[in-house]
């Protein structure tokens, strides 16, 4: 049935129909109601036609005591809520309940309130078969149109034509208000992330992208001391052989949230291993790595270089740096090359030299024994858009 | 655990194979027991003397009697078959054979040892709860419910570890776990970090279930074949005629 032969319908009916006759029940007139919108009743009885067989009675029962169980154990969640003890304490006593049984209460109530409700539904209300015709393809021709000219109309009755003036300021008003919604996407090319980092050393802007604490700076010229999370520094005996530590750049805040990109991971390797990861470093004319290690020591970039997350499950045997996150996993005696996920880049290796009171810096000794400061020399973490250098 | 073991005296073997060489160390009552005990029980992968044998076992010198009790105490050791890693079982031994074994290897070649006592808690346990978290969350996770390493290892869970064997653990790196020697977390540390987790442990879950206290992952897990099926027939019951 369209809408148009439903509504002649409808209108058929209406001149028929008097809702004032003594002679309709109540339900003819719940019925008509039905029948207006389409909705035609054709089956309805009650559920329990003679009132008061055993059947009916036992399904009151068990509802009015459902609904005394409602009560009783919202009443339950009040009384705990105000009376139970509850305190901090690191024993385990039962004042821990608390919680627990504050969601039991709320929950078994809410939970009967709802089996109640159902169970009215279906056990007591009067059995129902009702049909609805569907409404089915496209409005025809003279409906389209109809509702085409009520939209224009509207527009006609906003007048912007009499009243150019408020179209423009409505304008004005509401481009501001896109440009909100445009601006997280257009707002990132507005800074140029090559020339917002720190100054170094020799007074040259730098890129955030390539700089971490480590960096030396004009603030923090270096060399930076590799430090705990408490700025303590360290000294090669304070990493045991087959032991790691994580250390943070000896500078101003560097082990807080302001230098997130720098954390760094201290191994101590074993002789055998500290040889394998040598060769390595000497066979990878890769950069100026050679020599970035101390004695048996070796220091990366905790951030690993596809998404970002600490890499800090160091398995010591295997010498394997697993990132939690994707399952990256990082062979330190291979340089930190990624083995396994979807890590595509080897973490970046801190340069580690000694300063003359024995603490670890990060710097580079020089041939004659001189230690120019450094920070990583490729850039910690995740790609960016211009980097492309893959794993070798 | 065998590989645990082959680090520390793979090392030591590697520069001081004489000291193993040199001739029968001089045993008092405890070493004595140990060493019939080991000749029993440990002689055919470890070798004589603890010198380890060649794709068996690692050689023992200079690992410890702290390592020894950490494997034996927890049953890791005497390994039934080689694996992935050696998991904790019902220990072979009981605690005063695993020192007597422990005094042996001592004996032999020195090494990490265990303070006396059972009790090796500290009393700063919040500072405990903050070392836990730097050095030791992100292995054996934040409620020490442990987690998964790579090709099939996993750092275990803390549930039933005593406080021996924490300090242990922390003090040799059994297996693949780091070692944290006294000069990276001071004894006092140790035992503040040991206080934190045996206090976390006897902690009653305060929102209920802990469900393995692993995170999302067994919440998830409960939320969906539990939640899900729960609400499933709840629908079926809704809809469906009476």
């Amino acid at each position: 049935m369209t809408d148009t032969t439903h509504h002649a319908a409808g209108h058929a009916a209406d001149e028929e129909f008097d809702a004032d006759d003594p002679r309709m029940t109540r339900f003819d007139l719940v019925r008509e109601g039905a029948r207006r919108d389409g909705v035609e009743i054709v089956h309805y009885e009650p559920r329990f036609p003679v009132p008061g067989t055993r059947r009916e009675k036992r399904i009151v029962r068990s509802l009015a005591l459902m609904f005394l169980l409602v009560g009783l154990f919202a009443t339950a969640f009040v009384v705990i809520y105000i009376a139970w003890p509850w305190h901090y304490s690191i024993s385990n006593d039962n004042a821990k309940w608390f919680t627990p049984i504050l969601g039991l209460t709320l929950g078994l109530s809410l939970a009967l309130l709802g089996v109640a409700m159902i169970t009215w539904g279906k056990k007591l209300l009067p059995e129902e078969i009702a049909v609805q015709d569907r409404h089915d393809g496209p409005s025809d021709s003279t409906e389209a149109k109809l509702t085409g000219q009520t939209i224009l109309n509207m527009g006609d009755e906003l007048g912007l034509k009499r009243r150019p003036v408020l179209g423009l300021a409505a304008l004005a008003g509401l481009a501001p208000l896109g440009a909100v919604a445009a601006a997280p996407i257009i707002g990132g090319l507005i800074k140029d992330p090559h020339t917002t980092g720190p100054k170094l050393a020799d007074g040259q802007k730098s890129s955030i992208l390539t700089t971490t604490g480590w960096t030396p700076t004009e603030a923090n010229p270096g060399p930076i001391a590799l430090t705990r999370e408490d700025g303590t520094k360290i000294r090669p005996e304070d990493v045991s052989v087959g032991g790691q530590m994580t250390v943070f750049p000896g500078i101003p805040g560097g082990a807080s949230n302001e230098y997130a990109d720098s954390p760094t991971l201290l191994i101590h390797l074993r002789d055998d291993d500290a040889a394998a990861l040598e060769a390595t470093l000497i066979n990878e004319n890769k950069g100026p790595v050679e020599g970035f290690n101390w004695k048996n020591y070796v220091a990366y970039s905790k951030i690993c270089t596809h998404a970002g997350c600490p890499a800090s499950l160091y398995e010591q045997q295997t010498n394997i740096l697993l990132c939690p996150c994707h399952q990256s996993q990082f062979k330190i005696t291979n340089n930190a090359r990624p083995i396994f996920g979807p890590a595509t880049r080897r973490l970046p290796m801190l340069p580690l030299a000694l300063d003359p009171e024995g603490f670890f810096v990060a710097g580079i000794v020089q041939k004659d024994g001189s230690i120019v400061p450094s920070g990583y020399t490729v850039p910690v973490g995740p790609g960016f858009w211009e980097r492309s250098d893959k794993i070798s | 655990m065998i590989a645990a073991l082959a680090l520390v005296g793979g090392i030591y073997a590697a520069f001081a194979p004489s000291t193993a060489a040199s001739g029968e160390p001089v045993l008092d009552g405890a070493a004595k027991q140990g060493q019939l005990l080991y000749n029993d029980s440990c002689i055919s992968c470890h070798g004589n003397n603890g010198q380890g044998v060649e794709g068996r076992g690692p050689s023992l010198i200079g690992v410890g009697s702290a390592a020894v009790e950490f494997q034996v105490t927890t049953g890791r050791m005497p390994a039934t078959r080689q694996e992935a890693q050696a998991e904790r079982k019902t220990p072979v031994f009981t605690d005063e054979q695993a020192q007597e074994i422990g005094a042996y290897i001592q004996a032999l070649g020195g090494g990490p040892q265990l303070p006396e006592g059972t009790d090796l808690r500290g009393d700063n346990i919040a500072a405990g709860g903050e070392l836990f978290r730097v050095n030791c969350s992100s292995c054996h996770s934040f409620g020490a419910g442990g987690g998964a390493l790579s090709s099939g290892k996993f750092a275990p869970s803390l549930d039933e570890s005593t406080d021996r064997e924490m300090y242990a653990a922390m003090l040799t790196g059994p297996q693949n776990m780091p070692v944290f020697g006294d000069n990276q977390l001071s004894p006092q540390e140790k035992r503040d970090i040991i206080a934190y987790v045996q206090n976390m442990k006897a902690h009653a879950d305060q929102g209920g279930l802990g469900i393995g206290r692993i995170g999302p992952v067994s919440e998830g897990l409960v939320i969906f074949l539990v939640g899900m099926v729960v609400l499933i027939f709840a629908t079926l019951w809704i809809a469906g005629k009476s």
